[in-house]
């Protein structure tokens, strides 16, 4: 290790400087340097304090460096087996964040058209009297809350609690529905039970990493790292499926580009393959697989109160054979851009049985107007080959945001879902209302409205108080020209809870100001179903409180106090005792609360002391019973499904008035909506605004230049932004490519609100446009 | 008999080619495939695939032992060029006048090394694929000026003052224009001291370190549009 | 090899002129305050001589009102 930085001279010229500065400051009060002020410090002795970071759903433990209450430091965490002491460039400056200026600090309320600094206290009333007489005037399903996958597991489970529980209404929906609903609807599909059946430590093993449309580079960064480590040492090879040629393209050993939405097609002609050349694993597929299929032509969910509900039909595997003579390679390459070399490539990977193979996705595959389908195909290709369940063989779908699967999913912050089932089955609901004592006919059996439904309603006038926590939709909701409108009218009274002023904040009556990450105690579950746990390590500026305390007090102000009986001090180690009570089981069981503070996080299943690392497996997971070597115990019959899916077509694909392919996603600097990333000078610097990629010839032919200002729009709206040329990322051509964390140039105005009937996720990757010189 | 035998010969022959003949026409109806064949002409996001280059020789880097005595600093770096940025001039005499560079150049500076003659180690080329070296590069066959000028002075970055936190990955200072692939610069012996980092096997460098573009314009601290 | 550490009071109105003339002389470091007229100045040099020269540049620079000594150290060459 060779160390450049520290030297004796060095040491002392920042002595030299920190003498400079006191003398200036005793000197002149007040006086203000360029972040030189810390900068120059020589290492003192701060505490290092252990958490999860607050950024992407890799969950890297990080320690943050505390000094005299303040956060001065981040570095990875060695002892965590995620990241193993490596971070990635928004990892290690996350907590610069708050020391923006524009910082929430106080409760804000809009009165006469403009924001009033209020005392939380006073603004709390104001927001518990409003839900309260919502109620009375318009009954409880005219309000609603709308969460967060980075909501920690205490702020979703009170949520839950006090819209299901103590108001009895099911609209309650997260922002995890715009990025992992299709993932669980396909988990739920095909296994009946949500969440990977892996972990990371298929990293060490594989032979193989396919990745299916994701940026593993820029997204999920630290697990690419650790890909690339294994590129290295054992000579894994790593295959990038994607639309547009990305970072980790060129990183991979082989990067395949097809055409948008045909990632079905080619999925399916893979599974052609496999069962065509004899690669199937027959005995596997007979003891473990039921083969089914469901409706089609189900349409895209543009219209106002879609309604759809799935009907399964069993088949055999004969009528799933003869379905899949529509999809030979031969026949697939023609439609889907991939040459028939490369299709027969990668089923013959899958088919190798000597090799072990990891399939990654994200949100290509999630943000799908048939996402279930496509996460269904994909493991159809793994149950056919038997390649599940196993170190270093399986599917993984990676989720995008640091909770998704600890809060979103696993509490259960969804119209229909509770945290343990779903609201529609009556032993569910009779669980949830013995463990949250509540009489059981108060929890609603019907779900409402699921995110995009929801939104639509506030815009027709059907809601009329809605709470936002920890999110901010009006820049991450597609076609946010529709539903920026639609809040801002009178009919809906917003509350917005945030750290920092957003689009969203920009329409909301009552402004609440949230504690940020480490300034307060919570509990995240990443992709791997590791749950961990992190103190409070700083007290936060102003009035700023936890969201879980702000919907405790609001609670209380309902009246529904005797339903929240936790503690300031303690809520978040109370709220987690009561909610793994839910969970109880070798299927679920969680962690407790010692071994979580002890240990960088573990593993659900957490049984008799151990974390179940690969579940459905009878070898690893003591939860399987049924003296077979695999055990879907998600289905009643112990069974997988493989369900028969056919390629249907994007809903709004390019034609001759809008000629180009939109394809939205992020990039590495940037977290999201930006609103966190952008306040931190390193990461804005790197990136200060969003741009649009485009294909050197398709530039040429339209006569732009990089740089250039340019002019994307739909049938829905537009946006001007700047043209990127081979810079970060190369679309193919007819394709552009624009990141969303910029909220002055809102792509999102731009896309279409069109979502996968089942799933209800909408799909950011794919509508028509068209470019012109701005 | 002999009669009979070449009948049916001839009649075998017949049959044998009516089948062939059909085969081959029943063939002929396969639909014919074209295959799918993208030729990319473009060089593809080079400020990304440049990262990788070299990442083959990543686990080879932190292996190799760091030699002291003839090791380069950021002087001796910055003695070569006119302002930081600028194309080295070639510091040592070269064999072949006529040629463009090319293999001469390469066959050194592609993969690095100690050279006995100069007592030093070579340093890599960030940019092997451009191998008209003597356009941008030249011998320095001269020290004296024909006429002196007051020549503009620009500050190359400092190292030890670009992380944002005590334990931040620091920032990139430069522009990484043609000097894509981090490795050729900051690892290997022929690394200056100061800027060889600790972890060459790490490949991925942008995960951590992204460029602070101060150079080009002024990026200003985010505010809202309201 | 002294090191020195100075804070510098520009002439009126000529901040950024004394920022700019500082900052050419490659061994000195500037670090301007954002809200009052006044720089800090952190300045390495070889040895003795060298320092007494720089000293003098400085002091010979136009906008310079007050150049005021804050800490010096003496610092041997190796690390």
């Amino acid at each position: 290790m060779f160390k450049s930085i520290s030297s004796r001279r060095d040491f002392i010229k920042k002595m030299a400087k920190l003498s400079a500065i006191t003398a200036a400051v005793s000197m002149f009060p007040g006086i203000l340097f360029a972040d030189e002020q810390e900068a120059g410090l020589p290492e003192g002795n701060f505490d290092w304090k252990k958490g999860p970071c607050r950024f992407c759903g890799v969950g890297c433990g990080i320690l943050v460096g505390v000094d005299n209450g303040k956060a001065v430091a981040v570095k990875g965490d060695p002892n965590s087996s995620v990241n193993k002491g490596l971070l990635c460039v928004k990892g290690y400056h996350q907590t610069m964040c708050v020391q923006s200026s524009d910082r929430l600090t106080h409760a804000l309320v809009k009165k006469n058209g403009s924001y009033v600094k209020t005392p939380l206290n006073e603004a709390l009333d104001i927001v518990a009297n409003k839900m309260k007489e919502t109620i009375a005037q318009h009954g409880k399903d005219s309000v609603a809350m709308y969460t967060s996958g980075q909501s920690t597991i205490p702020e979703g489970y009170v949520a839950s609690k006090l819209m299901k529980g103590a108001i009895g209404t099911n609209n309650l929906d997260c922002n995890a529905r715009l990025c992992m609903a299709s993932a669980v609807a396909g988990f739920l599909t095909t296994f009946g039970a949500d969440e990977p059946m892996g972990c990371y430590e298929d990293i060490d093993h594989a032979d193989y990493f396919i990745t299916w449309g994701n940026n593993m580079a820029e997204m999920h960064p630290v697990l690419f790292s650790r890909m690339l480590e294994q590129k290295n040492k054992r000579g894994a090879k790593i295959i990038d499926f994607a639309t547009r040629t990305s970072r980790s393209s060129t990183a991979s050993n082989k990067s395949i580009l097809f055409e948008p939405q045909t990632d079905l097609a080619v999925a399916n002609a893979i599974c052609y393959e496999i069962i065509n050349n004899g690669w199937m694993n027959r005995k596997f597929v007979e003891d473990h697989i039921n083969f089914s299929k469901g409706l089609t032509k189900m349409g895209y969910g543009t219209e106002d109160n879609y309604k759809f509900k799935d009907k399964p039909t069993k088949i055999n595997f004969e009528d799933y054979k003869n379905f899949l003579e529509d999809y030979t390679p031969e026949k697939v390459s023609k439609y889907s851009k991939v040459s028939v070399k490369d299709i027969k490539y990668l089923a013959a990977i899958y088919g190798d049985p000597n090799k072990k193979v990891v399939s990654y996705w994200c949100m290509g595959m999630n943000q799908h107007t048939r996402g279930t389908w496509i996460n269904n195909l994909v493991y159809n290709i793994h149950l056919l080959t038997g390649k599940i369940s196993q170190p270093g063989n399986g599917p993984f779908s990676l989720t995008g945001q640091p909770s998704a699967c600890g809060t979103a999913r696993e509490v259960g912050t969804f119209t229909h879902k509770l945290p343990k089932g779903v609201v529609m089955n009556e032993k569910h609901r009779k669980l949830a209302a013995k463990i949250w004592k509540v009489p059981y006919e108060r929890i609603p059996a019907k779900p409402t409205y699921h995110a995009t439904e929801m939104f639509r309603a506030v815009d027709r006038g059907d809601i009329k108080f809605i709470w936002t926590q920890v999110t901010n939709p009006l820049v991450s909701l597609p076609k946010t020209s529709r539903y920026r409108p639609g809040m801002e009218k009178d009919s809906c009274f917003v509350v917005v809870s945030d750290v920092f002023p957003t689009p969203t904040s920009d329409v909301a009556d009552v402004i609440l100001p949230a504690s940020w990450h480490i300034e307060k105690s919570g509990i995240y579950g990443n992709s791997e179903r590791r749950t961990q746990h992190w103190d409070k390590m700083v007290e936060g500026p102003g009035e700023t409180t936890p969201d879980a305390w702000m919907t405790i007090e609001v609670a209380k102000r309902m009246g529904y106090g005797e339903l929240f009986p936790y503690s300031e001090e303690n809520h978040v180690e109370e709220i987690y005792e009561e909610y793994t009570q839910f969970h109880e089981g070798a299927k679920h069981g969680m962690a407790p609360l010692e071994v979580l503070k002890k240990e960088s996080g573990a593993i659900w299943p957490y049984v008799n002391g151990k974390s179940t690392q690969w579940r459905f497996n009878s070898k690893y997971d003591p939860a399987c019973d049924n003296d077979k070597d695999f055990h879907f115990y998600g289905k009643p019959d112990g069974k997988a499904v493989i369900w028969q899916r056919p390629y249907e077509p994007a809903a709004e694909s390019p034609d001759s008035e809008y000629p180009f392919w939109l394809n939205t996603g992020r990039v590495i600097e940037h977290w999201h909506t930006g609103s966190m990333t952008r306040r931190i000078p390193v990461l804005h610097k790197a990136m200060p605004n969003a741009y649009v990629e485009f294909h050197p010839e398709d530039a040429t032919s339209l006569g732009i230049r990089d740089g250039e200002n340019v002019k994307v729009s739909s049938r829905r709206g537009h946006c001007i932004l700047p043209a990127s040329i081979n810079k970060r990322g190369l679309p193919t051509k007819g394709q552009v490519f624009v990141p969303f964390f910029d909220e002055n140039m809102l792509i999102n105005d731009v896309t279409l609100d069109a979502f996968c009937p089942i799933s209800k996720e909408p799909d950011y990757k794919k509508c028509a446009v068209k470019v012109e010189k701005a | 008999m002999k009669r009979l035998g070449i009948i049916s010969l001839f009649v075998l022959l017949f049959i044998a080619f009516i089948a062939v003949w059909n085969y081959s026409y029943f063939e002929g109806q396969e639909e014919a495939y074209i295959p799918v064949e993208e030729e990319q002409s473009i060089a593809v996001i080079p400020s990304e695939t440049g990262v990788f280059k070299r990442s083959d020789y990543a686990l080879d880097y932190a292996d190799m032992p760091v030699d002291k005595a003839h090791q380069r600093t950021l002087d001796t770096y910055y003695n070569n060029r006119a302002f930081h940025g600028a194309p080295p001039s070639i510091p040592h005499p070269i064999d072949e006048m006529q040629n463009i560079g090319e293999n001469s150049c390469l066959k050194c500076h592609e993969n690095g090394g100690f050279v006995e003659k100069f007592g030093a180690y070579t340093p890599v080329a960030p940019h092997p694929e451009l191998v008209n070296c003597k356009q941008c590069h030249v011998e320095q066959q001269k020290q004296t000026l024909f006429k002196t000028g007051t020549y503009a002075r620009l500050r190359a970055p400092e190292v030890g003052n670009n992380n944002a936190l005590l334990t931040s990955p620091p920032v990139i200072p430069h522009q990484t224009q043609l000097r894509e692939n981090c490795l050729s610069c900051h690892a290997g012996p022929s690394a200056p001291v100061e800027i060889r980092v600790s972890h060459p096997e790490r490949i991925n460098c942008r995960q951590c370190h992204v460029p602070s573009t101060n150079e080009l314009i002024e990026i200003t601290a985010f505010t809202r549009k309201q | 090899m002294p090191i020195k550490s100075y804070l510098a009071h520009p002439e009126e109105g000529k901040k950024e002129e004394l920022i700019k003339a500082i900052s050419q002389i490659k061994q000195c470091e500037v670090i301007p305050a954002e809200n009052k007229n006044v720089l800090v100045v952190i300045t390495e040099t070889e040895d003795e001589t060298q320092e007494i020269i720089l000293t003098k540049k400085l002091e010979s620079i136009q906008s310079l009102k007050l150049l005021a000594l804050v800490s010096g150290f003496n610092s041997p060459k190796n690390n």
